[in-house]
């Protein structure tokens, strides 16, 4: 194993053996993926600043693989009494829901579907049951098309190493009312966890979902590492809500992907709050004429936490239309990198894309960096950016203040304000006021 | 759709200047880039020792650093680097009248218009012909106030200690691979010097030309304003056609002390085979303006990032960025502004146009150091796509250490819309006409900060672009 070693991001415990004992009991086809995962990804260097994706996050200095363990997968008994209290009273909050599942460290504990919507051919399962029960549908879609191997050395070490996840599937025609509604807890120090999701909407069909990450503050980095494929088909409406609420020593790493068919709406949030080191890679593949994207973004740090969001639109198809807004508000010496691309492709021509950045420093200490990017080969579109890096806007402090407010609290409302404008563009049953309450505790801090 | 077959035919990248003069040269070195080649150009110069050490250090830096692997395509670069004659110097001594310019040298002015300008009493006109001065004139009344405007050489010579203080600060030959191989074997440009509280009201001009089938020009300019001072300076390049591929590589430092206001304008229309690979940068102090004015029209690629390095307080940058990339073009263009005192202020306006094949990217950089409280920057870039062949690109760098600082950065893209040119044709105009007109109208905002004659060449040029657009 001398030899094995050199190789980049190979470990004691990141290993191939950790990967053929990952596929015991799991179809031919899947620890074939597996072994082809761990073979991309010995074969890909570890991302360095010289990379233009990881010019701001030295992974040299933000992860270490070596300290890692790998994760328990075992499943614990189905008891939501026994659940962590931080992890039950998020679930408390939740509104009405179509479904819920819940992952604890590397394993589903529990999924609910509404009795009606089952009957009528909505899966919402474990994946690790998925890969059995819809053997078709998973082989035809995991890692393949959304998110394969090939596309980073993160995407591969997840798709070699992933130990549960969600398959959620929504027959042609069926629309949900309520969410699907995901809580995930991490709660094992020093570990590090793989998941997938994998999300396929048939023809004009229509689902919201909404992933909650929680977990205490580490005392050592654990690694939390995910996988999103989204799959909209022609017409389907689908909303992907992923809240981040991981505490302090976390290093969060998803690798998201959204395919939109013709027609179909494929609309993202996500909201950074948790972690030390937080990195989000979404793409948005706008693959049918006149498909659609809202893409969302709002993130909030303080101490020294790290964000960092890298997105990419990439028109393929003509008439397609995309907007994206990622706001941000930064506090203590907490920083924020945002990248983003919007690619129009030869022949997409009618393309509308639009992408905006606003960051709000709140300290001396902070610090935004900000690279929105375009490549446009067609030449009718509509295609435009803007980025901004400013402070409080002193005129509606003062406003507030002269209204008798006191500066702390002016502030507060001013910021809440700010970061509101991205959720109130996707006003998703109770996902509005959970993000609101976790801001306003978190400016309170 | 005939609005296309218009657009198809527009013509105007059949380049204007493709004339080619028979060569005649003194010296030139063998071609590619070796210690030897260094050696022998510092020798020709008759430098003094500091500068061929400085020229062999750079040297090996240039062989120490990779490629760029950003930007345009420089895949076939070096190889054709091993083929470039890194120095030729046309003639033994530098012209000091008009009448004393060799006959053909003079011809391919006349075809640049520099005769003309001079009959326009433009101000002093600095011709570098191949890699030196050869015609270099400078009104009585500068050399009164002290001004210097010299070759680079001279001022090397004739300046030692002021050229020795800034030389090579500004730039150093290891900010980047192509300022590494300039510091190596630079030959040409200008030394300028405008003492305290001077201010000059016509430009100092200077016309490059390259005449000679794989060579490369290596210009080095050095401009010092004065505290107090204030004076416009405008370089334009014309280069005739050739089969094989040419290049480009200068390095511009400018100083501009507490208080001054400088403004430097380029006008690029090298040959569509060169490969353009410039790095421009100002050094700016207290209460001081830098302006980059800087078109770039020519050239297979050109990579240049003019930068305002904002160092004083209250310092000011302004950077006015217009680029047109034709069948084959790549313009890589943008600016740099990099706040690192209180109260500075930066702007950036970039205009592109993408036609045929042409490919058009901003690329610039915004930095806001910890404690430049109250730096204020604005970016701006449009983007007008002709064909649905062409290409834009944004890459935009916004890095922000400090929270009382504001930042936006703007970037559309468009094409030339159906409306318009239909509204147009409807008061009369012929589709060229009219596409012109739309054009001209996108790039005004700078081309009306130009000096007449130069916005006048620009009009030119567009016009002649719609020529023969109709079929």
């Amino acid at each position: 194993m001398a030899e094995s070693t050199e190789i980049e991001g190979v470990t004691e415990v990141f290993n191939r053996t950790a990967v053929e004992a990952r596929s015991a009991n799991e179809p031919e086809w899947l620890a074939a993926r597996r072994a082809h995962a761990w073979t991309v990804y010995e074969g890909l260097p570890m991302p360095t600043t010289r990379l233009e994706e990881w010019r701001y996050t030295d992974l040299r200095r933000a992860l270490d693989l070596e300290a890692l363990h790998l994760g328990s997968v075992d499943p614990l008994p189905d008891d939501p009494s026994s659940y962590p209290a931080l992890l039950r009273a998020t679930m408390d909050e939740d509104h009405e829901a179509a479904g819920h599942l819940v992952i604890i460290d590397g394993a589903v504990v529990h999924t609910d579907i509404r009795e009606d919507l089952a009957s009528r051919g909505v899966v919402l399962m474990p994946l690790r049951e998925a890969i059995h029960a819809h053997s078709d549908l998973v082989e035809q879609y995991l890692a393949t098309e959304a998110v394969p191997p090939e596309e980073s050395k993160f995407a591969a070490l997840n798709a070699a190493l992933w130990s549960d996840g969600i398959f959620l599937y929504v027959p042609r025609g069926v629309r949900l009312k309520n969410p699907i509604r995901v809580t995930r807890w991490v709660g094992e120090a020093g570990a590090a966890f793989f998941s997938r999701t994998l999300i396929v909407a048939e023809s004009t069909s229509q689902v919201s979902y909404v992933d909650e990450v929680v977990s205490d503050d580490f005392d050592t980095q654990t690694f939390a590492s995910s996988a999103v494929e989204v799959i909209a088909k022609d017409g389907a409406q689908v909303q992907y809500v992923a809240l981040q609420r991981l505490g302090r020593g976390a290093f969060y790493q998803s690798e998201q992907r959204t395919l939109a068919g013709r027609d179909a709406t494929l609309d993202t949030l996500n909201v950074s709050l948790g972690a030390s080191v937080s990195r989000v890679d979404l793409n948005a593949r706008l693959l049918g004429p006149g498909s659609n994207s809202d893409m969302l973004g709002l993130y909030f740090g303080a101490d020294d936490q790290h964000f960092d969001h890298n997105t990419s639109q990439d028109h393929v198809a003509p008439h397609s239309h995309s907007d994206l807004l990622y706001k941000g508000a930064l506090d203590d010496a907490s920083r924020a990198a945002f990248r983003g691309i919007i690619r129009v492709h030869k022949g997409a021509q009618q393309t509308d894309a639009y992408q905006t950045n606003r960051n709000l420093l709140l300290s001396e200490d902070a610090r935004a960096d900000s690279l929105p990017n375009l490549e446009i080969e067609a030449d009718d579109v509509k295609c435009s950016h803007g980025s901004t890096v400013g402070q409080l806007d002193d005129e509606q402090l003062f406003y507030l203040m002269s209204r008798g407010l006191p500066r702390e609290k002016a502030e507060r409302l001013v910021v809440l304000g700010f970061l509101g404008e991205v959720l109130s563009r996707l006003p998703l049953g109770g996902v509005v006021e959970k993000v609101t309450r976790a801001i306003e505790e978190k400016l309170r801090a | 759709m005939p609005q296309n077959e218009v657009i198809q035919g527009l013509d105007l990248d059949e380049y204007k200047y493709g004339f080619v003069d028979e060569e005649q040269h003194v010296f030139r070195t063998q071609p590619g880039l070796s210690e030897e080649v260094v050696r022998q150009i510092s020798a020709q110069k008759d430098e003094p020792e500091w500068m061929l050490e400085f020229r062999l250090k750079a040297l090996k830096i240039y062989e120490s650093k990779p490629m760029p692997e950003w930007g345009g395509d420089l895949s076939t670069l070096e190889e054709t680097l091993d083929e470039i004659y890194f120095y030729v110097r046309p003639q033994d001594q530098m012209e000091r009248s008009w009448d004393d310019v060799p006959e053909n040298i003079k011809n391919t002015f006349e075809k640049l218009g520099i005769p003309e300008a001079e009959q326009k009493v433009l101000a002093g006109v600095g011709a570098q012909y191949e890699s030196e001065m050869v015609y270099h004139s400078l009104k009585k009344e500068w050399e009164d106030k002290g001004v210097i405007f010299d070759s680079i050489e001279d001022g090397l010579k004739n300046h030692p200690e002021l050229f020795r203080k800034y030389f090579g600060t500004i730039i150093p030959s290891a900010d980047n691979k192509f300022s590494a191989m300039n510091s190596a074997v630079w030959s040409g440009g200008s030394f300028v010097y405008i003492p305290k509280g001077v201010e000059l009201e016509t430009p100092l001009q200077a016309y490059f030309r390259v005449n000679q089938e794989r060579m490369g020009q290596f210009e080095r300019t050095l401009i010092i304003a004065d505290e107090g001072s204030r004076a416009h300076y405008i370089e334009g390049c014309t280069a005739p056609t050739y089969s094989t591929e040419s290049f480009h590589s200068g390095v511009i430092e400018i100083v501009v002390n507490k208080g001054a206001h400088f403004r430097y304008t380029t006008i690029q229309n090298w040959s569509t085979n060169m490969y353009n690979l410039v790095t421009q940068r100002a050094l700016v102090h207290e209460r001081a303006t830098m302006e980059w004015l800087d078109g770039n029209l020519g050239s297979k690629l050109t990579m240049k990032y003019p930068s305002c390095y904002l160092v004083g307080e209250g310092a000011h940058g302004n950077i006015l960025s217009i680029a047109y990339s034709g069948d084959g073009q790549h313009q890589d263009t943008g600016g740099k502004v990099v706040h690192a005192a209180p109260h500075t202020t930066s702007s950036i306006v970039s205009k592109s146009i993408s036609k045929g094949t042409g490919r058009s990217s901003y690329r610039g950089l915004c930095k806001v150091y910890d404690g430049a409280v109250g730096a204020k920057s604005n970016v701006e870039c449009d983007a007008l796509l002709i064909n649905e062949t062409s290409r834009t690109d944004t890459y935009p760098y916004i890095e922000i250490e400090e929270k009382r600082s504001n930042i936006g950065h703007e970037a559309t893209v468009s094409k030339v819309g159906d409306e318009q040119l239909f509204y147009l044709m409807s008061r009369g105009m012929s589709e060229e006409e009219a596409m012109a007109l739309i054009v001209r109208g996108f790039i005004e905002p700078i081309a009306k900060l130009l000096p007449l004659e130069y916005a006048v060449e620009l009009n030119r040029l567009i016009e002649l672009e719609m020529e023969g657009s109709v079929g």
